[in-house]
């Protein structure tokens, strides 16, 4: 109710009005090749995975804005065929009402993606985009459903307190029901910032995370989170005892060390350590595959309920051209499971063929057995795709 | 008694030939490139060369004050949203399709021979100890040459040998240089705007053109609509720039 009093308000005194919107379209194609001896998903009967797609996707982003107020949509609609179905939708991946209620103090509404942390492999400081949208790099992430209250009494503070009412446009109204608090401190050159998530019927999510800038070239980051999973899947190592669903975990850490260096000319490499005590230890995890390969009903169980990440302990490495450039861009990645010794090559390079047009490429290589996180359910993936700049 | 004619016409004459002071001349020019208000906005237009290799054109949108700035490109029309975040030390770069904003180092420069801090307002009095060691005629324009060294490593440059128009008391030529003493690249600054502050018409940048010391490389930077303008806090809050 305050909150429409406070729009009408700003609304009323029109002040100057500024509009503008943009959009892209994408079409794309992806190819995978799907292991027929997959343990998890034995000829493609319980994933149901397309051997290929393609694709058609269009993003748009709408603001109006005056000094007060400013209103932002991003919807986006999708058409995409694979060789068993078709799919189309339309969503909103992101909307939002912002009154600048006073110079420090502003008030939100909408649908936004409260991503935190620095981390490129996985966010562990992140309760709802643990995996930075990795599962599915061609989608864009969307947002949650929140109310926001932001304090920026200066440069170096940020305190938010926002309530979740749903999660958005994913299925799985996960986050329905929720608190978050969130504060962030900025020095000379690091920055930090904790996070408190509770969710109704839920332990708390509790995160903290930093980065520091040695010089101009080196920077340190880090992320470190405690948490519960519901509908935790439990693998013994003894692989005669059955799967349990535990409904709610106990309580574990889960923490990221990272280093980035930056080259003259811009390029840039990463090297990241991720521990994650939800994922299973060696023997638990080869006890997990071993049930898997069971039956049916158990390989459902398995992939189902996984945990995030199967494993406990990874090295992620990155190599990437500058950024900041507008013309082209490359990055290598690759991912290393410490715990079971598979392995993940992932490259992505784009290009742009003219001031609208960009052609790109995402290509990833999964070596290792039908038993191993990485390999188990497909060997290699390609996606060729195109996309146009509007207007 | 002619002597002390000759005394108190001195005490007239004097303080009108006193040196001026180099912090206030800093202060003059740094307003002149967006410095010292309480804050700033305008459009820019950069153009960059390396040898005959001519880069793509980019425009921004730049909102800034002394301690922060927030770049946005509009064009070219395919990195449009693009956000490069500045406080302190600490840039961030944000796009549409990003799951997040990402660190980014200065080393990963916006357009060609521009740095990042080229392309904010200036605050060389609060970054700078200057010292002025001469005066100098720059395309037939009186300047007082002025020596700076960083009061800190904050600072995009280590020293500057800064050239400041007699008359106008804005920044006409640069020379930046590293800590050993090399000379890096060199700039220079026309002002053709004009900005309003506090009832005044103030001259303000309007291009600058900045060449690299040892290869055929330069960039363009091209200002316009620049326009005095208070910039809240939140608007360089990291959780806000979406």
């Amino acid at each position: 109710m305050l909150l429409a009093v406070l729009v009408s308000t700003a609304f009323a005194d029109e002040g100057d009005w500024r509009t503008s919107w943009d959009g892209t379209l994408y079409g794309y194609a992806n190819r995978q090749s799907l292991r027929s001896d997959s343990v998890l998903n034995p000829a493609n009967q319980i994933a149901r995975l397309a051997p290929s797609s393609t694709t058609l996707e269009s993003r748009f982003n709408f603001k109006a804005e005056n000094e007060a107020l400013r209103l932002t949509l991003r919807p986006i609609v999708l058409a995409q065929k694979s060789n068993q179905t078709g799919v189309r939708e339309a969503y909103w991946s992101q909307w939002q009402l912002r009154l600048r209620a006073s110079e420090a103090l502003n008030l939100a509404a909408g649908r936004e993606v409260l991503n935190l942390g620095v981390a490129q492999f996985r966010s562990p400081s992140s309760p709802f985009y643990f995996d930075n949208g990795r599962a599915n790099p061609m989608r864009e992430l969307s947002g949650v459903d929140a109310l926001k209250l932001s304090w920026n009494p200066d440069l170096q503070h940020t305190l938010m307190l926002a309530r979740i009412n749903a999660s958005g446009h994913v299925a799985q109204n996960t986050w329905r029901d929720s608190w978050l608090v969130k504060l962030d401190q900025r020095g000379e050159r690091w920055s930090a910032g904790m996070v408190v998530l509770k969710t109704a019927q839920r332990g708390a999510f509790l995160a903290t995370q930093g980065q520091f800038s040695l010089n101009d070239a080196w920077l340190m980051y880090g992320e470190l989170a405690s948490s519960t999973r519901i509908n935790s899947l439990n693998s013994l190592p003894d692989s005669t005892q059955p799967f349990t669903i535990s409904s709610e975990s106990a309580r574990k850490l889960t923490g990221l060390a990272g280093l980035a260096y930056t080259l003259e000319n811009g390029q840039s490499l990463n090297a990241e350590y991720l521990h994650d005590a939800h994922g299973y230890t060696a023997a638990e995890e080869g006890a997990y595959f071993q049930r898997a390969a069971a039956s049916h009903q158990n390989a459902g169980l398995a992939l189902g309920l996984a945990p995030q990440l199967l494993g406990r302990d990874f090295l992620h490495l990155v190599w990437q051209t500058n950024l900041m450039e507008s013309s082209r861009y490359a990055r290598l990645m690759l991912t290393h499971s410490l715990t079971d010794g598979g392995d993940e090559l992932t490259g992505y390079g784009e290009i742009s063929v003219s001031e609208r047009v960009s052609a790109y490429l995402l290509a990833a290589l999964n070596a290792g057995s039908a038993r191993q996180e990485f390999s188990s359910l497909s060997r290699n993936s390609v996606t060729l795709g195109v996309k146009v700049a509007l207007p | 008694m002619k002597n002390i004619l000759i005394i108190i016409m001195l005490c007239f004459v004097s303080p009108a030939f006193a040196e001026p002071d180099a912090q206030t001349l800093l202060q003059h020019a740094d307003r002149a490139r967006g410095g010292g208000l309480p804050g700033v906005v305008w459009d820019m237009r950069l153009l960059s060369r390396d040898g005959d290799k001519v880069a793509e054109e980019q425009r921004l949108r730049v909102s800034s004050n002394n301690e922060a700035s927030v770049a946005e490109v509009i064009e070219p029309v395919r990195s449009k949203g693009t956000k490069l975040l500045q406080v302190e030390h600490n840039m961030w770069l944000t796009r549409p399709g990003l799951s997040k904003p990402i660190p980014v180092s200065p080393r990963q420069r916006m357009s060609g021979q521009a740095s990042n801090g080229d392309i904010a307002a200036t605050n060389y009095a609060g970054d700078y100890e200057g010292v002025i060691v001469s005066t100098e005629s720059i395309d037939g324009e009186s300047c007082y040459v002025l020596d700076l060294t960083a009061r800190h490593k904050r600072t995009t440059y280590d020293k500057i040998r800064y050239y400041i128009s007699v008359k106008g008391e804005v920044g006409v030529k640069a020379e930046f240089y590293s800590l050993s003493g090399k000379l890096l690249k060199t700039a220079r600054f026309d002002y053709a705007n004009f900005i309003e502050y506090q009832g005044r018409r103030i001259p303000f940048v309007s291009r600058m053109v900045i060449r690299d010391a040892l290869i055929d490389a330069e960039t363009i930077m091209e200002f316009g609509g620049a326009k005095v303008k208070k910039i809240t806090v939140s608007e360089f809050d990291l959780g806000q720039m979406q």
